[in-house]
């Protein structure tokens, strides 16, 4: 661990002034304190913001959902508002990390939290995320946990959250405050896919801090739920998952909200799939029908071949669990 | 065994050290507090095979705090005596800091100490170090292998090509890792010329006498002090290259050093249960008998020493049949050498063997247990030995009754349960445990309580609880009045904790002991005009509670205390040992387990998961039945590691281990542990040892991985031959 000074902000005002002088957030700090241990992370300053007021949940004046940065995932998950709007997102909380893990990490820190991939966290390893130009050793190593969507040539490395599949499906938006006042970016536009430039992960300017992610109002009623498959039961990151949210009036499928996780580069939002359940009626047809859709621009690495049919086979079952039939 | 009466062995009882473990008092080996001590961090190659050209320890040595960087530049000539016992194996153990030559990934190549551990961390990362990189050799299918050791009997060849039956199967293994709690720790301390070391180990004896040779020490030299383990599985079965540079460190710095291996060292810096290609060809009639085997089996050792493990055994004795042949070969890596891993080698062998015979039973189209009862031996083909015992048939006549074998469909894929396709499998599980020559002390004081040593330890099983069961029936006492001590090379000699051999050698030499303990009091009270014992034979008087008394007639004796104050004696001690089994063997002495297994396969995602488990156990007599059942908990959960979960993976690129940390490298969690049910059959084995045990520590993880795979083919039909078993073998 490289040495570092740590300041804890008082307030918003303070944290900003720490942040625009190059100060890194830390809240719960699960992942960023073990990536200072080997030394992928070097901050120089730590702003410790786990005292400034982001810890509420509240329903939006159009009826959507605000959640604080600061309120962790145990809280988040737990909450009635969440649980009772938004089951996909309970879900993709509590089949998250451990117990341990989700009472100290944060809604904000998890977004940002970053990947798992084995070369980015060893420092003697070529990664083009922890240093621009030294090439991708995962490309051609071992990498059956990769990505096979939105990848490139300089990285294959996945987003790990669960919960950012869920926020990703639903089209949350994050909100942001900087130096230059407040604003808000949607999920589509706040990780970035890591092209060329893969040291690039999300769309903040320096100091920003985030300070809430809101969910907008969805037609009622709404089913939803998060499908995650790992090799082990409990405290693994996805093979592959799915976010699935549907509103069906009448019979006919009016809204489709679906995502996949551990595929993508970023949370990966399966329009396709939406367009081919928005207006039809629920079918087992239907759903093997839609789901064909979700790997459509694969580009599968010699160990994460499987993950192609996996993720189609995934889709296609949270979309029978949430939708029905069979 | 001994006309004590037993009251404490064969009893349920929690244990004796648990209280200690879970207040924190138990100290482990980092958490001596050492007067003075300052913190090593080792710098690990970061390529896998070539020369060191450079190392520039400017930035590191300015680092506030940071005492020394030790490295091949500036390391001290250490003699390196040869030292054939210590569980080296035949070879050039690594020498660390001897030259510049890099013989794996993660090798140590430097030492930084420093008065804190964050200096010594932050050090370390400073050290830079230049290679002249060579291509590393890592892959087991591309090396090239040594010379097989071979064994035959019959003509397999010609059994073969004569069977109505063939199979011909290749099985792949993953490398497996110990991964205990505890990483892998030492604190070594100089006074003069001679060396204290606290150093996780499960053989204080064996690191005693490699750091002795290593820096050419007589015996009492050396000090080695480790009275509890956090986990071993084997990883501690021998003195890593990190003990001595920690030992060499407290050398050239003159303060007391500690060292703490991290978790991702762990994975270079201590051994590994080996990759394995094992192919199989067997060759039976057409109700199953067997006639021929043929095992061509290649396993991965390092560059520098030559790793072997007992896989030959179980296919020269589990199943009866004329011929076998088998070469073992070992393909050299630029890897660091294997260790044993609980079930070392059997537990790979019963494997392959055991799922080539539910594919056997399969094709023929009988019942895989049916198939085993039809090759029963009833001798062990491969010693011409009787068997001391061997109770496999019960081992499965209990296990399907118990299990509701009667319920599997031997039809694959024919029970469903909404996505879940459930499957029953079952597999046996052989293992021939270690027995050495073992010493033990036993001490009874004036107030009537007694202590027992003896250098052996207790990584996980129980040593403390049940080798003082097995003191306090030989003396006569209550668990509490009896104190077992043990993890310290001061203490009477023993052989290494692993391999089962444990109770069967430690027990058998304690017992002695202890025996000699009670009659030399017996001898006291039946010489003693005083004593109400006066006259009586000796051997009709018994000790219980602490109290001598004839047999059958309790009012007639007093207690040890009455006895040692009339005599004015402090204590009476006694040194007890076993010898070892006989030389040369007369009978084929091992434990046996026949494991069940009902798996759930996901229809659509391959995923596996594991509803129940059953092993029956044919392991001798139960000492601690408590301890017994998490033996056999704690063999099973590994077995589903090695089986879905554990696969150490290499980059073969560059020889660097890429999941070398918990969450990449999956051990079962508490939720892929399903309903887990031990049973022992009820007898004892008193061919080699006082106690009449055959051990239990190995061979619950036998046979486990092969009793899933089965399940997995009943619930599926698919036969997956590499493990892991992993979703995408199963899409």
């Amino acid at each position: 661990m490289y040495p570092f000074s740590f300041t804890k902000a008082a307030n918003t005002r303070e944290a900003l002034n720490a942040g625009r002088s190059g100060g890194r957030y830390i809240a719960g700090g699960t992942t960023l304190v073990d990536l200072m241990r080997e030394t992928v992370e070097r901050p120089e300053t730590l702003v410790d913001i786990s005292d400034l007021p982001l810890r509420e949940v509240s329903v939006t004046e159009r009826g959507g959902l605000r959640v604080g940065a600061l309120v962790s995932m145990a809280d988040a998950a737990a909450h009635p508002k969440v649980r009772a709007l938004y089951p996909v997102i309970s879900q993709a909380l509590e089949l998250s990390a451990s117990a341990q893990l989700r009472n100290m990490a944060t809604i904000g820190g998890n977004i940002m939290q970053r990947t798992r991939c084995t070369y980015f966290r060893d420092v003697s390893a070529d990664c083009n995320k922890r240093e621009p130009g030294s090439g991708c050793a995962a490309l051609k190593g071992f990498n059956r946990t990769h990505a096979i969507l939105g990848s490139s040539d300089d990285c294959v490395a996945t987003h790990p959250s669960d919960a950012a599949v869920a926020f990703a499906a639903l089209e949350a938006s994050v909100h942001l405050l900087g130096p230059d006042g407040e604003r808000s970016v949607t999920f589509a536009d706040l990780l970035l896919k890591p092209g060329d430039t893969p040291n690039r992960e999300h769309a903040l300017r320096q100091g920003e801090l985030i300070t809430a992610v809101e969910i907008p109002s969805l037609p009622r009623p709404l089913k939803s739920g998060y499908l995650k498959v790992r090799d082990r039961q409990s405290y693994e990151f996805a093979l592959t998952s799915a976010a699935v949210a549907l509103h069906v009036r009448g019979g006919v499928i009016r809204e489709a909200k679906v995502a996949a996780g551990g595929v993508g580069t970023v949370p990966w939002k399966l329009s396709a799939v939406e367009q081919a359940l928005t207006g039809e009626r629920p079918s087992d047809h239907l759903w093997a029908e839609a789901a064909r859709h979700a790997a459509d621009g694969a580009r599968p690495l010699q160990h994460n071949r499987f993950k192609v049919e996996l993720l189609t086979r995934t889709v296609e079952r949270q979309l029978r669990t949430v939708g029905g039939t069979k | 065994m001994s006309p004590q009466p037993q009251a404490a062995v064969g009893a349920p009882l929690s244990r004796v050290d648990g209280p200690l473990k879970v207040t924190g008092k138990a100290l482990y080996a980092a958490e001596f507090d050492v007067d003075g001590a300052v913190h090593a961090v080792i710098v690990d190659a970061s390529i896998g095979r070539g020369r060191i050209t450079s190392i520039n320890t400017r930035d590191a040595e300015r680092h506030p705090g940071v005492l020394r960087v030790i490295s091949h530049r500036n390391a001290p000539k250490l003699p390196y005596r040869d030292n054939s016992g210590s569980n080296n194996p035949p070879g050039r153990r690594l020498r660390v800091f001897q030259d510049d030559r890099v013989l794996f990934h993660g090798q140590p190549v430097a030492v930084v100490v420093a008065t804190t551990l964050e200096a010594a961390q932050h050090g370390a990362s400073l050290v830079e170090v230049g290679y002249d990189a060579e291509q590393p050799s890592t892959d087991l299918h591309k090396g090239k292998p040594g010379k097989p050791t071979t064994y035959a009997r019959g003509d397999a060849d010609a059994g073969l090509s004569d069977a109505d039956v063939r199979l011909d199967l290749t099985y792949q293994l993953a490398r497996n890792h110990h991964n205990p709690m505890e990483p892998h720790a030492t604190i070594a301390r100089w006074d003069g010329n001679k060396v204290t070391v606290w150093d996780k180990t499960q053989w204080v004896v064996g690191t005693h006498d490699e750091i002795a040779a290593v820096f050419d020490l007589p015996a009492d030299g050396v000090r080695v002090i480790n009275p509890f383990v956090g986990g071993g599985f084997g990883s501690g079965l021998r003195c890593w290259p990190h003990t001595i540079v920690a030992a060499m460190a407290a050398r050239e710095t003159k303060r007391p050093v500690k060292l703490v291996l991290s978790r991702r060292q762990m994975y270079f810096g201590t051994g590994f249960r080996p990759s394995y290609e094992y192919r199989l060809r067997l060759g039976s009639d057409r109700r199953g008998r067997l006639s021929a085997a043929v095992h061509d089996i290649d396993a991965e050792t390092s560059s520098y020493e030559t790793f072997t493990e007992g896989v030959m055994v179980p296919g020269q004795m589990l199943y009866s049949m004329p011929h076998v042949s088998q070469a073992y070969r070992q393909v050299p890596l630029d890897v660091n050498s294997p260790i044993w891993m609980r079930g070392p080698g059997f537990a790979s062998a019963s494997f392959v063997i055991e799922s080539a015979m539910d594919e056997l039973a399969h094709k023929i189209g009988i019942d895989p247990i049916e198939l085993r009862r039809r090759n029963e031996p009833s001798e062990d083909e491969g010693k011409n030995l009787p068997f001391s015992t061997r109770r496999l048939r019960e081992c499965y006549t209990v296990g399907a009754r118990e299990f509701g074998w009667n319920r599997r469909n031997p039809r694959p894929r024919s029970k469903r349960d909404g996505n879940w396709l459930v499957g029953m499998g079952m597999a046996a599980g052989v293992y021939d445990p270690g027995r050495f020559p073992a010493e033990a002390r036993a001490r009874l004081d004036a107030d009537g309580t007694a202590v027992v040593e003896s250098a052996t330890s207790d990584m996980g099983p129980g040593t403390y609880t049940s080798q003082t069961q097995v003191a306090a029936d030989a003396l006569g006492l209550t668990m509490r009045t009896v104190t077992f001590r043990l993890g310290d090379s001061l203490y009477p000699q023993t052989g290494p904790h692993g391999g089962s051999a444990t109770m069967a050698s430690v027990g058998t030499a304690v017992v002695d002991a202890c025996n000699q303990v009670r009659k030399q009091a017996i001898k006291l009270a039946v010489e003693d005009r005083e004593s109400p014992l006066y006259g009586a034979d000796a051997g009709d008087v018994v000790v219980r509670g602490g109290r001598l008394h004839v047999q059958g007639t309790p009012s007639r004796g007093e207690t040890y205390r009455s006895l040692l104050a009339r005599h004015n004696r402090s204590h009476l001690e006694a040194r007890g040992s076993y010898t070892g089994p006989p030389t040369p063997e007369r009978e084929s002495y091992a434990a046996y387990n026949a494991t069940f297994a009902e798996v759930a396969v996901d229809a659509t995602l391959g995923l596996v998961r594991v509803r129940r488990m059953l092993g029956v156990y044919d392991a001798g007599r139960i000492i601690s039945p408590k301890l017994a059942d998490s033996q056999a908990i704690g063999g099973i959960v590994g077995g589903i590691g090695t089986a879905l979960l554990e696969h150490t993976v290499t980059d073969h690129r560059d020889g660097r281990i890429v999941n070398a940390n918990l969450a990449d490298y999956l051990v079962p969690v508490n939720a892929d542990v399903p309903q887990v049910r031990a049973i022992y059959l009820d007898g004892e084995d008193n061919s080699g040892n006082a106690l009449g045990v055959k051990g239990l520590g190995e061979v619950v993880q036998v046979g486990v991985a092969a009793a899933i795979g089965n399940a997995v083919f009943n619930a599926t039909g698919r036969r997956v031959r590499e493990l892991p078993i992993t979703a995408e073998a199963l899409l």
